[in-house]
């Protein structure tokens, strides 16, 4: 179990999908605080706004971290899009920074390579924080199979700790 | 750039456990869950005994579990070590006099905590 005792700079990782979001804080590069998975439903946006908004009054973070919807090849539905920009405007709101990073990105960091699949990233998670996330992989996804829920917790640790890790909190 | 400590990680240390609240609720002798969601979203302080029982069953020390608590508290006491210190001391002896400035020192520079946690 990793001690939680270095001062360092805190990121929430966000990764809104079509259930709601995953999160992930996370303190210093070794230092998962709390990850998890807010379902909602009906007006989806407002309602997960509202449990961001909740994060961030909780936790103050110093940077949030987001997936990037600008470039090319994203497929990210307009719901999704509208979300990340409502996000973007309410870290601005708060004063807390905000850095965006690609999927192509996050396979270069963490499988070395452009092209991979996010179970194989979360898998790369789930060995590097195995006390908090091994029991909450999911089972690799077949062809006929709908994503588990608990995968946006991957990619939201995924984007907390590429922000760490890259050092552009400044 | 470097954030505050929280003023507690019983979140943390509850989700790495895998135990839900009323499970510790049910550890610490509390009737349900709801005390342990106040602690959790920093609401409310536990006292010495739910500290302690926390230490036990997660295996911590109260002051890593508590750590933005602990720096709050140890600030003051460092504060008043000073003063103590700018004060002067009226000993029993020599011996006794140069033993309070070692401590009082040691407060100050946390060498007194290190200490405590190599013991």
């Amino acid at each position: 179990m990793t001690s939680l005792r270095s001062q360092n700079i805190r990121v929430l990782g966000i990764a809104p999908s079509s259930r709601g979001f995953g999160f992930a804080v996370m303190e210093g590069e070794n230092d998962l605080v709390d990850w998890g998975v807010k379902a909602v439903k009906g007006n989806k946006n407002a309602r997960s706004l509202s449990n961001v908004r909740n994060l961030i009054a909780h936790y103050r973070p110093d940077v949030i971290a987001l997936e990037a919807i600008r470039i090319k090849g994203s497929r990210r539905s307009s719901r999704v899009q509208a979300l990340i920009r409502e996000i973007v405007a309410m870290a601005g709101e708060e004063n807390i920074k905000v850095k965006r990073f690609s999927r192509k990105q996050l396979n270069v960091a963490f499988l070395g390579k452009a092209r991979g699949t996010k179970h194989a990233v979360a898998e790369s998670l789930a060995t590097r924080f195995s006390d908090q996330l091994s029991f909450r992989l999911p089972p690799k996804r077949r062809v006929w199979m709908s994503e588990g829920y608990q995968m946006d917790i991957f990619d939201a640790v995924a984007l907390a700790e590429h922000c760490l890790r890259s050092g552009k909190e400044g | 750039m470097a954030s505050q400590r929280l003023p507690n990680y019983l979140l943390t240390y509850r989700k790495r456990a895998a135990l839900s609240q009323e499970e510790v609720a049910y550890l610490l002798g509390s009737q349900s869950g709801s005390k342990v969601s106040r602690y959790e979203l920093f609401a409310r302080e536990p006292g010495l005994q739910t500290a302690l029982a926390y230490e036990a069953i997660f295996q911590r020390p109260v002051s890593e579990l508590f750590p933005g608590l602990y720096e709050k508290i140890q600030s003051v006491v460092r504060a008043r070590a000073k003063k103590l210190q700018q004060k002067g001391f009226r000993g029993k002896g020599r011996g006794f006099t140069a033993r309070k400035r070692e401590t009082l020192a040691a407060i100050l520079s946390g060498e007194f905590e290190k200490r405590q946690q190599t013991s």
